[in-house]
């Protein structure tokens, strides 16, 4: 026998103190991966833990305040435009120094653009890299948990735009 | 005959000046209704438009609020405080304080921020100092030969109102030694207590007062008013 169970995402949590403290945290969370993602090149973290850490905060925000709301402030749609847009960042740069004359993601190349200095112009590369890095994990991240929590349902408001 | 002529035509007249006046009075009614109506509806545009502004004003506030309380938090984060640096922060903070303004400063009541915070850091001393108590007691209950422990779920309605007071009642409790909250539901409080001391120190209600103090819960005697009060009262007597 097959025992089907769905858990309603659209539902808000009914803890208040996990409500709460969900609520204040949130903001810290995204600072602290955007700073991740930010000086990954400096210290330790990077593309993706920041990714990570950025896709957590939304998915927080799913299980306690619901679907709904997160999905008032990162729409499906946008989730899966920035999936794309990380990836095209990425190849995008690596193309780009193909272009210029050097090997695939060899950043040094991209001081012909900028007129930096080679040092600083693989500087800011790998800043490029972390960042499309970064916002690809962030959306896959999101939208993998959002097809596994929903089940494949459609949300509140798309229900009843199709009732 | 003529008489009867006389009184029909001075009916007659009468009739059509009930009539005349009936038809100038709903005409007058009429007026009267549509222009009430049209100034319920102008007041009704300008109290929208200025609750709009209300609620713009607001929101901008938050959104400042929150941005500048980020930028703390990544100048906080970051070691490197050249002008590249610190821009990408800005740009990171006002991404996300247009992502989630709502969220930090949800429910904030005007002006009394400041009072919060400073009762805030007053009362954090206390806490420190009742977790040094409640840990040398539960050291004491470990160590005693006597079995002293006795676990117990005792539950309280609890008179805080707003979520985040709450919050940082349960989440006291959670810090003191031998006491933790278990849940909150509806305002009553599921605490899972060690010993008898520790529960009957809980049931006395100082925290919560303390806590209500702080957030400025109506409807409370605070017990700190009370102390202030105290000299007074022995004065008088």
């Amino acid at each position: 026998m097959i025992i089907k169970r769905t858990i309603d995402m659209t539902r808000q949590s009914d803890d208040v103190i996990v409500k709460t403290l969900s609520r204040l945290l949130i903001p810290f969370i995204q600072i602290y991966a955007l700073y991740v993602i930010a000086h990954g090149h400096y210290s330790p973290g990077g593309g993706f833990q920041g990714g990570v850490i950025l896709g957590a905060s939304f998915i927080l925000l799913v299980i306690t305040f619901g679907l709904d709301n997160a999905l008032r402030r990162m729409t499906e749609r946008l989730n899966t435009i920035l999936c794309s847009l990380g990836v095209f960042i990425f190849a995008g740069i690596g193309l780009l120094c193909i272009i210029l004359g050097g090997n695939y993601l060899d950043y040094g190349a991209l001081d012909k653009i900028f007129h930096v200095g080679i040092a600083q112009a693989r500087s800011l590369g790998i800043l490029g890299i972390e960042t499309g890095v970064g916002i690809a994990v962030m959306a896959v991240m999101t939208s993998i948990f959002l097809d596994i929590s929903t089940g494949g349902l459609p949300s509140t408001k798309e229900r009843n735009q199709s009732d | 005959m003529e008489v009867t002529i006389l009184v029909q035509a001075a009916d007659e007249s009468f009739r059509i000046l009930e009539e005349s006046r009936n038809r100038a009075r709903q005409v007058l009614d009429t007026a009267a209704r549509l222009t009430s109506e049209a100034q319920i509806l102008q007041r009704k545009r300008v109290e929208a438009i200025f609750k709009g502004a209300k609620q713009t004003k607001a929101e901008v506030i938050r959104f400042i609020s929150t941005f500048i309380l980020l930028l703390g938090f990544w100048l906080l984060l970051s070691g490197h405080y050249d002008l590249f640096h610190i821009s990408i922060g800005v740009l990171c903070c006002g991404l996300v304080s247009h992502l989630s303004h709502d969220l930090l400063f949800a429910n904030p009541r005007a002006g009394d921020m400041r009072v919060i915070v400073k009762r805030f850091i007053v009362y954090v001393p206390w806490l420190m100092y009742q977790i040094v108590l409640s840990n040398l007691h539960v050291a004491r209950l470990a160590l005693w030969p006597k079995r002293l422990i006795d676990p117990k779920i005792i539950e309280f309605k609890s008179k805080l109102e707003s979520d985040i007071s709450m919050v940082t009642l349960a989440n006291s409790i959670t810090l003191t030694p031998g006491t933790i909250t278990v849940d909150v539901k509806d305002g009553i409080y599921y605490v899972h207590a060690v010993s008898k001391k520790v529960a009957e120190d809980l049931m006395t209600g100082e925290m919560e007062d303390r806590i209500a103090h702080i957030f400025m819960e109506a409807d409370h005697v605070y017990v700190q008013d009370v102390l202030d009060m105290a000299p007074i009262f022995v004065e008088l007597k």
